[in-house]
């Protein structure tokens, strides 16, 4: 989530695209990070690694389906 | 560490959120806290680790991690002090819709933080499109209410004015909203009272390690639940049937993955997010989740943080189970948590055929109304609720007319629904054969008729199952869908708002038109069956048929009982 300078409002609400989690540009106590992979937002490797091993698995399956 | 003081302090703590809810339940203004307990309190940790919770509204136990999360990245412990309370109800960052209004108290001992007193509850009126909330025609969040990041509306034990100001000129009924703050502001009084009490007692040290041992505990309890379901992965869906907006259904997706002592919910493939007001928030999405596992483990696991460390929630952004800003969600935390709660379960119920049920009613029948007293010129709100049919289990019939899964929130009683509202409830009854057939049949549905008696208003209403029936599992029917009738003051017909009013749904709408004499049949969806019906105890049957459960047809056809 990114703040205005001032901190008054949300200029931007930034979530991970696999989990879906908040992500916090200035937290005021540590939380995860946030990690860029080509051009998208995400809070962990974890993350990465699991939208990618899933979106293979699905490619796999619409293979064998069809 | 002996089992022994780590149980006796596990239960001190419970039974301090318990004293907290009751305290709330005794002091608040509205009936939505007073006889519909829609509420939870808890205790945590600075770092947003829940510790304790009482056992009120589930959908709120497992949001509340998410929550607290908010407030402690966004307020710096350094900027705390003693006698602050902190109010937050955002959608976006953690919150469940705009209702529900978490309070949170940090407690010192010795000048040192060593935890937060927490009340989250369903405040009925919050201002925006209609009274009391639910405005199943919204299309942003903007038509749900005030929208409130984290602020403090006490500061050193001193009420912050201007933002109490602020509050109050933002909804219809300030009076009620006033007094149900002070409520959840004694909730979470009592909270502070009782746990720094017990610190001073044990010790400072002597309590952090208790508690961190208590949320270990619960973590080694829940991952020797998720080591007994076979690993794999497991899918299931369901829908939700419209979103007042538009006549289409969204699907709810859930793939559960198990591997060891890990569960990881992925809600990925479910629905791009409505245009209405169905759309669940990320917290929403992680309440489902552990309401489901919580329903399908042991429920003597103490609940804290720790006992949700095993479990992963995967909820794509901008979908369902997810909201973007400005997508609305005030629907999201009734009726679509009980769908992903449900399909959740569903996704399990393969593995654990002797603990996972049919799916409940999973509607609430969200009654929303307001007007002006004619004897005092005072806005009133309401947000009444209907209980459903449980779905049927492996081993005894679903529960008869109980609140939903997310809610575990009882019905206002006939005499204080007439005596704080203008109506008079004609019909209040069980709905004979409406419960999913089965070697387990779902509970039945309820179903009630009021009339409003002298005093104009508007109605809102926010539910589902009208057009797809609540499954059974295993061979199990499903149940009878729920209904919503209006009967105008001098017709003799009954008809659906859609026929009525010309709105697009029959189950979400805003503000119609009530008027003297006019009638509401309103009828909860009832829980599905679960295994063949043929199966079902000979016995049991003929009990259900005397007893009006089922119907003689139902005896005959389906369970091929002979006329007793």
């Amino acid at each position: 989530m990114k703040f205005a300078p001032n901190r008054m409002y949300v200029e931007a609400y930034h979530k991970c695209a696999n989990c879906g989690l908040l992500l916090y540009e200035k937290p005021a106590k540590a939380g995860p990070s946030m990690l860029v992979r080509n051009g998208t937002i995400y809070c962990s490797e974890w993350c990465i690694t699991w939208e990618a091993e899933r979106t293979q698995r699905l490619r796999a399956e619409a293979v064998s389906a069809a | 560490m002996d089992m022994v003081s780590l149980n006796i302090i596990g239960g001190i703590l419970v039974s301090i959120c318990r004293d907290m809810g009751v305290t709330l339940m005794r002091t608040s203004y509205s009936t939505i806290f007073s006889e519909s307990l829609d509420f939870t309190c808890g205790l945590a940790l600075p770092t947003g680790e829940l510790i304790a919770t009482g056992d009120f509204c589930p959908s709120m136990i497992g949001g509340m991690p998410l929550l607290l999360r908010s407030c402690v990245t966004e307020i710096s412990v350094d900027e705390l002090e003693e006698g602050d309370v902190i109010l937050h109800n955002d959608p976006y960052r953690g919150g469940l819709h705009t209702p529900e209004h978490t309070f949170f108290k940090p407690i010192f001992v010795d000048g040192k933080l060593l935890a937060f007193a927490v009340a989250i509850g369903h405040v009925c009126e919050v201002g925006g499109m209609a009274p009391a909330g639910f405005a199943g025609e919204a299309t942003e969040v903007f038509h749900e209410g005030l929208r409130v990041p984290p602020v403090k509306i006490k500061k050193a034990g001193k009420d912050v004015d201007d933002v109490w100001r602020l509050l109050l000129a933002n909804v219809r009924t300030p009076r009620y909203n006033y007094g149900d703050f002070r409520a959840l502001i004694a909730s979470i009084d009592l909270g502070e009272r009782r746990l720094a009490d017990v610190v001073r007692k044990h010790g400072i040290a002597s309590f952090e390690e208790h508690v961190h041992a208590l949320m270990d505990y619960s973590e080694r309890r829940m991952r020797a639940e998720i080591e007994k379901i076979p690993d794999g992965r497991y899918v299931f869906e369901d829908y939700m049937e419209d979103d007042g907006i538009e006549d289409r259904a969204y699907k709810i997706r859930a793939e559960v993955t198990v591997s060891g002592g890990d569960l990881i919910v992925d809600y990925h493939g479910s629905s791009k997010q409505a245009k209405g007001p169905i759309n669940g928030t990320l917290g929403v999405a992680h309440g489902a989740a552990f309401n489901a596992i919580l329903q399908l483990t042991d429920s003597t696991i103490p609940k804290n943080s720790g006992c949700f460390r095993p479990i992963r929630v995967l909820a794509p952004p901008g979908s369902m189970v997810n909201v973007n800003f400005p997508g609305p969600s005030v629907g999201g935390n009734t009726e679509t948590h009980c769908r992903i709660a449900n399909v959740v379960m569903g996704a399990l119920s393969g593995a654990l055929k002797e603990r996972a049920a049919a799916t409940d009613g999973a509607s609430h029948s969200n009654f929303l109304f307001g007007g002006t007293d004619l004897k005092t010129g005072e806005f009133f709100c309401c947000y009444d609720l209907t209980p459903v049919g449980w779905g049927g289990r492996a081993n005894a019939d679903g529960n008869d007319a109980v609140g939903g899964i997310n809610g575990n929130c009882p019905h206002i009683p006939v005499e204080v629904f007439e005596y704080r509202f203008p109506f008079h409830m004609e019909e209040f009854r069980l709905v004979d054969g409406s419960g999913g057939n089965g070697t387990f049949r779902g509970g039945l549905a309820l179903s009630k008729t009021v009339r409003c008696t002298d005093t104009p208003m508007t109605f809102s209403y926010m539910s589902d199952r009208q057009k797809i029936a609540p499954w059974g599992i295993h061979g199990g029917h499903a149940g009878a869908k729920a209904e919503l009738f209006i009967n105008r003051a001098g017709s003799g017909e009954w008809l659906t708002i859609t026929q009525a009013f010309n709105k697009v749904s029959p189950s979400k709408f805003a503000n119609v038109p009530l008027q003297p004499g006019d009638r509401l049949k309103i009828s909860s969806p009832a829980g599905g069956g679960w295994g063949p019906p043929e199966a079902r105890d000979r016995a049991r049957v003929k009990d259900d048929l005397l007893d009006g459960f089922i119907t003689a047809e139902q005896a005959a056809d389906v369970y091929g009982l002979a006329a007793v």
